[in-house]
């Protein structure tokens, strides 16, 4: 645990259980060094620092509240479970094991609109588009690798979203140097909201990546702008293919 | 003389005939326009208590040997406890009493809803407690569920016979209209979410009950725990002195209520019972969700001639239907109203009252449904509402009625339309809205107050009444202040314990100040008899010239100057007391009050997000008694009125009839930064039928017409008509994609996208 932010509440629910909790801060390394980013940074950090990309700082800023950007770490929030409110009431999900998804035969407008077959969750990491269309690079204390490597999309025989083995910690981000990068959210109230849709672009010389958040279990890579063509709504998150349009339009805009 | 009479007392928007003895309330209303103290902005005197974490909430008592409660709740959303067995969840650390069903009022044997109260356990700590309900071993039966509120209406499951209004001829009059407008509106169900939980802790001393508790009724909690536990009430005392919010989620007692007490009684300590957040937002009330289908019939001159209604009102599991279509039968001048109203019985959990229920949903669609009118005829909204303004309640008179004082002055924002209008771009379209609203706030009696004078020359207002936060200790103090004619400083309330006060009402339907208000003056009244009495004695002139002032008693050819001290100073330990009571309301008149608000937004067509610029509330409800608290109510209930709108809505799991958004980040509340620029003007003319202070309540009305209004002002932004709360943007993408249908379509589109 290092900020706690999403332990805590975890632990609280019922949904992580454990008898040893094993405080990380005096091992993570903290800080911003060039392209390096401890993975103990900051939320709050990442949004005050001038040597970081727009779409970090942005992605930081407009995230949670003041009080959970000051206690909450980059590296933890690339960890973060889905909002969806069946898993977090423990319906017996398929990300709990189950072999039903209750969203997409229930309540879904705040679900996916990519990879929603098997699992209608949206992950909810503001940061973790951001650092995806950055094209970021993790260490951990067992090897490196790009980030959305970190990510997996649940399936029959595994229902993790991550892939990180036991004992493994993200210890350093990377960031490869971008030429122009934005990052915009659409969510329902000014602050404190989990993205409705949130875009990452970012452009290194021609080469653009757009990275999308709250549309599928996982950070989400996008092909292109004709990317959302290929989207699979569910009937109450059609509207959200629509919001992305206008938003990976607007930023790459505002990076070309 | 005491007199015994019949009168009518109203509570939102339920009239009842009550007996009532009266002592005639012989004061005159000051003359309009601020005094020495009433009509001033006074900061709240409790405000640095609350600030500095002084102030003693029901959430803040700790007492020795406190026992915590945990609630057990039924997992389905209909079922029958068939067998419950407590034996292991009370072997467990810690626990010491439970309560099974029937065993308190409030924890039922039929759960008719996901989270229904069934049984309850007190332990050392909240802990234990909640660890000790996984323990207890309980046989379910399910039983069938209706969560559908049409289908609940199609089976005739209704919590009271369908409501059927009529008067005129609708169908005659809709036959002979020019024009027809229908349409239907849906409003989500909301969730109240006051700071503080609900919650109690029951203490018993001897034979008495002590109850401290987050409430908006003292003496009703008083009589209900009396009557449910079958003893004398005034060995019930119920105190609460701070309490975090209510918004008519907290007029009676609950389970948790009830529960407390019964443990308390079994362990012989004390107990609390306590709602967790997420136990709130799943059962502890809510504005209940309506389906309305309306319909406007109108002369092309823009006479209102027809309006019909039917409205489903998804009460849920219990509770009461609300007066829907209250603002249709109310607010406009029309011959010719149908309607009829269902309180659908489902198996959800019950609403309770929550600021200006049914009148808050009904306006919105009430208020849509003109304004999409006045497009179709090309009429200015605003001249449309003053040209079926109603100069009486269906012939009933108005005790007094400033609505168009409200329309009058809210014609410099509505003539902000073009300025704003011009700000639209490419993406984000600009416009203004209206809405005007009718809501009750007459208050009624009984409600009595002390004034007690010491020979200090400070004075403390006595009554058992509660201050839910809208700041009505500092009205109060101020109202006596000015009676009585000394600072408001010197002035103190105590409130808040009915073993030490006269009866006060409930703080719910924006009755407060009208109806605790006069008492208080009334008794500062007394007081101050009293003392001009003694002064006349003392200095040897006539009562009729002496007065008192700032403090000081005061001779009409002012060679009589003495400090209030200095004459009281004399009696030593003796003290100046007064009484007051509340008298009667006006026979054969409607109290009503009224208000206009006009907001501009911003709405940006690609993404469908709607941005909240600014409100103009334009209010009439009679004399202002402290214009900087009553701001504050204004602002806060625009800003419940802007999370109505826009981002508040309760979830239910449709196969389970579960809640889903039981936390903060599932519900979401408007933050600071959703706040809109709030400009706030009362018509501030008191109602000179109405008490000796011509004063109405301000609770509710606020927060009425700020949802229309800001779906009106969408409309003219837009050109899209949007008809659901909350607008989200799935909403209003969807609104959008039909206004631009109907401009391909060619169809008479009134208002074009910019």
């Amino acid at each position: 645990m290092h900020g706690g932010t999403e332990v805590v509440p975890l632990l609280r629910d019922g949904i992580l259980e454990g008898d040893t909790l094993v405080d990380v801060r005096g091992i993570v390394p903290r800080g911003v060094d060039g392209a390096r980013v401890g993975a103990g940074t900051t939320l709050a950090e990442l949004a005050a620092s001038e040597d970081v990309p727009e779409a970090l700082r942005e992605a930081c800023r407009l995230a949670a509240s003041p009080q959970l950007r000051t206690m909450s770490s980059v590296g933890g929030n690339l960890l973060q479970s889905t909002r969806c409110w069946y898993w977090r009431l423990k319906y017996p999900c398929r990300l709990h094991g189950g072999d039903v998804c209750h969203a997409r035969e229930g309540e879904h407008r705040e679900h996916a609109i990519f990879a929603n077959d098997f699992c209608a969750s949206a992950h909810p990491s503001d940061v973790a588009a951001a650092l995806l269309a950055l094209g970021a690079r993790l260490r951990t204390n067992r090897r490196e690798l790009p980030l959305e490597e970190l990510y997996r999309l649940p399936d029959e025989g595994d229902r993790t979203t991550t892939a990180l083995a036991p004992g493994e910690l993200i210890l350093e981000l990377e960031l490869p140097p971008a030429d122009a990068s934005v990052y915009l959210k659409a969510m329902d109230r000014q602050r404190w909201a989990f993205p409705q849709v949130g875009v990452a672009v970012a452009r290194s010389g021609g080469e653009v990546r757009i990275a999308l958040a709250g549309v599928a279990p996982v950070p989400w890579l996008l092909d292109g702008p004709g990317g959302l063509d290929s989207a699979t709504p569910l009937p109450r998150t059609a509207w959200k293919v629509e919001v992305a349009r206008a938003l990976v339009r607007r930023a790459l805009e505002r990076v070309a | 003389m005491a007199r015994l009479i019949r009168t009518e007392k109203e509570v939102e928007g339920r009239f009842e005939e009550i007996w009532l003895v009266i002592e005639e309330d012989p004061l005159q209303q000051w003359p309009a326009g601020p005094r020495d103290v009433v009509g001033r902005p006074a900061t709240r005197q409790d405000g640095p208590q609350r600030v500095r974490g002084e102030a003693a909430y029901t959430s803040d008592l700790q007492l020795p040997g406190m026992l915590h409660t945990a609630i057990l709740r039924s997992p389905f959303a209909h079922a029958r406890v068939n067998r419950i067995d407590f034996a292991a969840a009370l072997a467990l650390p810690g626990v010491r009493g439970a309560l099974g069903p029937g065993e308190a009022t409030g924890l039922d044997e039929e759960a008719g809803y996901v989270g229904a109260p069934v049984a309850a356990v007190a332990a050392d700590t909240f802990a234990q407690a909640r660890a000790a309900l996984d323990a207890i071993a309980v046989d379910w039966e399910e039983l069938e569920a209706v969560l559908d509120p049409h289908e609940a209406v199609a089976r005739e499951i209704f919590t009271a016979p369908p409501t059927r209004y009529e008067r005129g001829d609708f169908e005659r009059a809709l036959a002979e209209a020019d024009v027809v407008v229908e349409g239907t509106y849906r409003t989500s169900v909301v969730l109240h979410n006051s700071m503080e939980t609900h919650q109690a802790v029951c203490e018993w001393v001897g034979d008495t009950l002590n109850v401290y508790i987050s409430t908006q009724y003292i003496w009703g909690i008083r009589a209900e725990i009396a009557e449910a536990l079958e003893m004398p009430a005034d060995k019930v005392r119920v105190v609460c002195e701070f309490m975090g919010g209510g918004f008519g989620a907290k007029n009676g007692a609950g389970e948790y209520t009830f529960a407390a007490a019964e443990l308390a009684r079994r362990t012989g300590r004390p107990v609390r019972c306590a709602l967790t957040r997420r136990e709130e937002n799943a059962a502890a009330g809510n504005r209940n969700a309506t389906i309305q289908k309306l319909t406007v019939g109108a002369r092309s001159d823009g006479t209102i001639v027809a309006f019909g209604g039917e409205f489903v009102n998804a009460v849920g599991w219990s509770g009461w239907s609300t007066m829907t279509e209250g603002p249709m039968k109310m607010l406009y001048a029309c011959d010719n109203v149908r309607t009829v109203r269902y309180g659908a019985k489902i198996n959800t959990p019950p609403m309770k009252a929550f600021r200006a229920p049914g009148f808050v949903e009904g306006t919105f669609g009430l208020e849509c449904l003109v304004d999409e009118l006045a497009a179709k005829l090309e009429l200015d909204p605003l001249e449309l509402r003053r040209l079926n303004y109603a100069e009486s309640n269906d012939g009933t008179p108005y005790s007094s009625k400033g609505l168009a004082a409200c329309y009058d002055l809210a014609q410099k924002h509505w003539d902000r339309r073009d300025e704003v209008r011009a700000r639209s771009g490419s993406t984000w379209k600009h416009g203004v809205g209206m809405a005007s609203q009718i809501w009750f706030g007459g208050g009624g009696p009984p409600s009595y107050a002390w004034t007690r004078v010491g020979s200090d020359g400070r004075v403390a207002v006595v009554t058992a009444m509660q201050d839910i936060g809208t700041g009505t200790r500092t009205v109060m103090a101020q109202i006596c202040a000015e009676e009585l004619g000394v600072p408001l400083d010197r002035v103190e309330v105590v409130l808040g314990d009915s073993a030490r006060g006269p009866y006060a009402t409930l703080s719910a339907g924006s009755s407060t100040v009208p109806s605790v208000g006069p008492a208080v003056r009334a008794a500062a009244a007394d007081a101050k008899r009293q003392i001009v009495e003694i002064a006349a004695q003392r200095y040897d002139l006539e009562e009729r010239v002496l007065d008192i002032r700032g403090g000081v008693i005061v001779s009409a050819d002012g060679n009589l100057s003495v400090p209030l001290e200095e004459l009281l100073g004399v009696l030593g330990d003796a003290q100046i007391l007064g009484k007051g009571a509340r008298g009667p309301n006006p026979t054969g008149m409607s109290v009503n009050t009224f208000g206009v608000q006009v907001a501009e937004v911003a709405v940006d067509i690609e993404t469908g997000e709607v941005r909240v610029v600014r409100v103009a509330a334009v209010h009439d409800v009679g004399r202002i008694i402290n214009p900087l608290g009553a701001r504050s109510q204004v602002e806060g209930g625009i800003i419940q009125g802007v999370g109505h709108s826009l981002s508040e809505q309760r979830l239910l799991d449709p196969k389970t009839g579960r809640v889903l958004t039981t936390t903060l980040e599932s519900y979401r509340m408007p933050t600071i930064a959703d706040v809109p620029e709030i400009v706030c003007e009362f018509v501030d003319l008191p109602d000179e039928h109405l008490t000796s202070l011509g004063s109405k309540g301000l609770g509710e009305p606020p927060i009425v017409p700020t949802a229309a209004a800001i779906a009106n002002a969408i409309r003219d932004a837009t050109g899209a008509d949007v008809h659901e709360l909350p607008i989200t943007r799935e909403e209003m993408l969807r609104a959008l994609r039909e206004a631009e249908q109907r401009a391909n379509a060619g169809a008479k589109e009134t208002v074009a996208a910019r």
